[in-house]
């Protein structure tokens, strides 16, 4: 299980691709003011399932066809190719260019395993990182995957806790944090969760290349039915999270909150009816680098938030039915909805109402 | 296409009550009509029936017999059959102090429920048979799980004999704990200013339910999401796609054979409750027909499960019964259907976030 994953000398060499999350404000600008593009999976109201590449002005470039519902996309920007990973508890993954070059290739999860809807590429686009469920044993893992040799799984370490879900590459290049939501779920029944009473949700950070773990944080036992599920970087190397409450509907918990290296986590404290506007549940979150604010949804409470990073603040809230996916878009952020809208960053809003569009949404540059 | 659409958009504020349209149906008397014609009934009658089945298992306890250990196996299974009917409405008091999975810990892939049961019972734990003590245990070693195992699992036919009076009274305490959760959360429902009035009236200053749809969507998603549980997690749980992939030992309520009156029971708590919240009425005259279907086919489901008799290991070496859960897990698929695409957009209530779990 410790065995190094990819030779050191190779990591380091790599390791030079670039820090994005690293960058400098203005760098961020810079790149969020050039032609971009979004990549989300979708439900087709006819039953078909799919995942599609959209236009700044959600305009549909591209799409595939998946066998059932996916989730989540990433990104590599060597190879310019998406991968988009099938809803829990899906067994496959999906990788695409977005132009149609080349047939779709399929990653299928090995035996004992299946996938949980989030991964992220090494910064050199060599590997594929996956959250997992070892599902006989009740254990996340992260699974290995070499995107130079046709998907094939290389490897896989712990992520020391249960039911991982998104996961994000830190700004070092080395460092993987991983939100477990602490949900027990087997395939044999479907998305029953098996252990709301004792679940223990955890944020980890590991490392990339031993699998050792380099820190974990717990919620205040209090809160061992929160939880975290999605998260996103800011510039600062701080990471936003966004938890779901599987405790009684009249609790009130914060739902929002920060980590940062050798910190415990930190709750953000908010305004009671924009709490009360999320109906204990986040379903996505994503950071502006260039605005310095970060975005929660909730399809749940059907509306969404934007924070200032800096200070916590509340800067905008919204109503917007079955909002969920959340990309930066200029000064704000493109959302995407249930009821098939697509909001702009500057607010202009067109409707596909054939697709749902699902939980989250990447923003891609055009330029990378 | 378009006209659906329109509807979407214009049933909503219908069910606000914002629309003088003829067909206007306010959210808020739906949702009382549910709670008044299902919740609280339902909740009652578990209670009822655990109080009754505490009752058996005390007289039991004081004079074990074969007709006693009879009468403690009817009421308990009048209290699953009770139970299944009331689980379907999984939020507000069940909720609290993790009295769902008190009340029933299942699926138990680890058979961790049963270990515990097992080592109560070798080790006499006297903790374990003070009803007080036990709801501070284990949630695995609390609830109908728990009891079946007392009543139903290896040795209990010692129930019957003076022979284990450990067992009998570690089984009257579990029972009584599951009378106390019944009778805690009849109460909560009965209550005028509890979570039924929150509920029931939506509104801008209701910390849960912000208006008329939110509340309806509390009441779809009922039946949503348990269509889903009964099929994806009940009964396939244990119905495999072919006969060799049966696993008859994770059916639900195996051992003392109320595997089918648990999934007739969850069907027919929905069709209780959809009759009695007369959703149907807020439907457009051009689609009545899907509260009439809708009832039909639960029906239907109902007296399909109640055809499965015996044991469940036999029912499905059984071609003919084993049929009947294939066809049941049927209904309730196309019961998915029209429930969570037809009857929600016909209300303009999306639901391909909120089933069973978002992500």
């Amino acid at each position: 299980m410790r065995t190094p994953l990819i030779d050191r000398r190779d990591f380091l060499k790599a390791a030079g691709a670039g820090f994005i999350a690293a960058m400098a404000p203005q760098a961020w600008a810079n790149t969020l003011g050039t032609d971009a593009v979004f990549a989300t999976a979708f439900v087709k109201r006819d039953g078909s399932y799919g995942a599609a590449v959209l236009s700044e002005a959600g305009k549909l470039l591209h799409a595939i066809d998946l066998p059932d519902r996916g989730h989540d996309v990433t990104f590599d920007p060597v190879s310019k190719r998406s991968v988009v990973f099938a809803r829990q508890p899906g067994t496959f993954a999906v990788v695409f260019d977005h132009q149609g070059r080349d047939r779709p290739l399929t990653i299928a999860s090995i035996t004992g395993r299946h996938f949980f809807g989030h991964g992220v590429f090494s910064t050199d686009g060599a590997l594929l990182y996956a959250t997992e469920n070892d599902f006989d044993n009740a254990a996340g893992v992260v699974g290995v995957y070499d995107a130079r040799a046709k998907f094939s799984r290389v490897g896989e370490f712990p992520t020391y806790g249960m039911g991982p879900h998104e996961l994000l590459l830190l700004g070092d290049g080395r460092t993987i944090a991983v939100a477990n939501g602490g949900i027990e779920t087997h395939p044999d029944y479907g998305r029953a969760e098996l252990n709301i009473a004792t679940m223990k949700p955890s944020y980890v950070l590991v490392d990339r290349i031993t699998g050792d773990l380099i820190e974990k944080h717990e919620l205040p036992a209090a809160l061992h039915q929160l939880s975290i599920r999605h998260m996103d970087a800011c510039p600062s190397g701080t990471v936003w999270f966004g938890c779901q409450y599987r405790g009684p509907g009249t609790d009130r918990p914060l739902l929002v909150g920060r980590a940062a290296r050798g910190k415990e986590l930190q709750l953000l404290d908010m305004p009671q009816d924009v709490l009360s506007g999320f109906r204990n549940y986040v379903g996505s979150v994503a950071a502006n680098p260039a605005a310095g604010t970060v975005a929660v949804s909730s399809p749940e409470g059907n509306s969404l938030a934007v924070i200032d990073a800096g200070n916590g603040r509340i800067v905008a809230t919204r109503a917007l039915v079955e909002v969920c996916g959340l990309a930066p878009d200029g000064s704000g952020f493109m959302a995407t909805t249930g009821a098939g809208e697509i909001v702009e960053g500057n607010g202009t809003t067109r409707s596909e109402p054939d697709y749902v569009w699902d939980n989250h949404m990447l923003r891609i540059e055009q330029a990378a | 296409m378009l006209k659906r659409f329109l509807l979407a958009l214009v049933l909503p504020l219908a069910m606000l009550g914002a629309s003088p349209a003829s067909a206007e149906v306010k959210a808020s008397d739906v949702i009382q009509r549910a709670i008044d014609g299902f919740v609280r009934p339902a909740y009652a009658s578990l209670h009822q029936h655990a109080e009754a089945m505490t009752t058996s298992m005390r007289a039991l306890c004081d004079a074990p017999s074969q007709g006693a250990l009879d009468a403690a196996r009817a009421e308990y299974s009048d209290t699953v059959e009770a139970w299944s009917e009331a689980e379907i409405i999984g939020f507000g008091p069940i909720k609290e102090s993790n009295r769902l999975e008190r009340m029933l810990y299942w699926p138990d892939r680890k058979s961790i429920g049963l270990k515990q049961v097992q080592a109560a019972l070798a080790g006499k734990d006297p903790t374990a048979t003070d009803p007080v003590q036990l709801a501070g245990k284990s949630v695995a070693m609390q609830g109908v799980g728990a009891l079946e195992f007392v009543l139903y699992g290896d040795g209990a036919e010692a129930l019957a004999s003076k022979n284990d009076p450990y067992r009998c009274a570690y089984g009257a305490a579990v029972a009584s704990n599951i009378e106390t959760m019944a009778a805690d959360v009849d109460a909560a429902w009965k209550k005028p200013d509890g979570f039924a009035a929150l509920w029931a009236n939506p509104g801008p200053q209701n910390p849960l339910y912000r208006d008329g749809t939110e509340a309806v969507t509390e009441l779809v998603g009922v039946f949503i999401n348990e269509l889903e549980m009964v099929r994806d997690v009940r009964l396939k749980g244990f119905l495999g796609g072919k006969p060799d992939a049966d696993k008859p030992k994770l059916a639900i309520f195996w051992r003392s054979q109320n595997t089918a009156t648990s999934l007739a029971g969850n069907l027919s708590g929905m069709d209780t409750l959809f009759q009695a919240s007369k959703l149907g009425d807020a439907l457009p005259e051009d689609a009545r027909w899907m509260a009439e279907s809708i009832h039909i086919q639960l029906t239907n489901g109902i007296a399909t499960a109640k055809s499965v008799n015996g044991p469940i290991d036999k029912a499905l070496a059984d071609p003919a019964q084993r049929d009947k859960l294939d066809h049941f897990a049927l209904i309730t698929s196309s019961l998915t259907a029209l429930i969570g695409t037809r009857l929600t957009a016909e209300f303009g209530l999306t639901a391909g976030f909120s089933s069973l779990d978002g992500d």
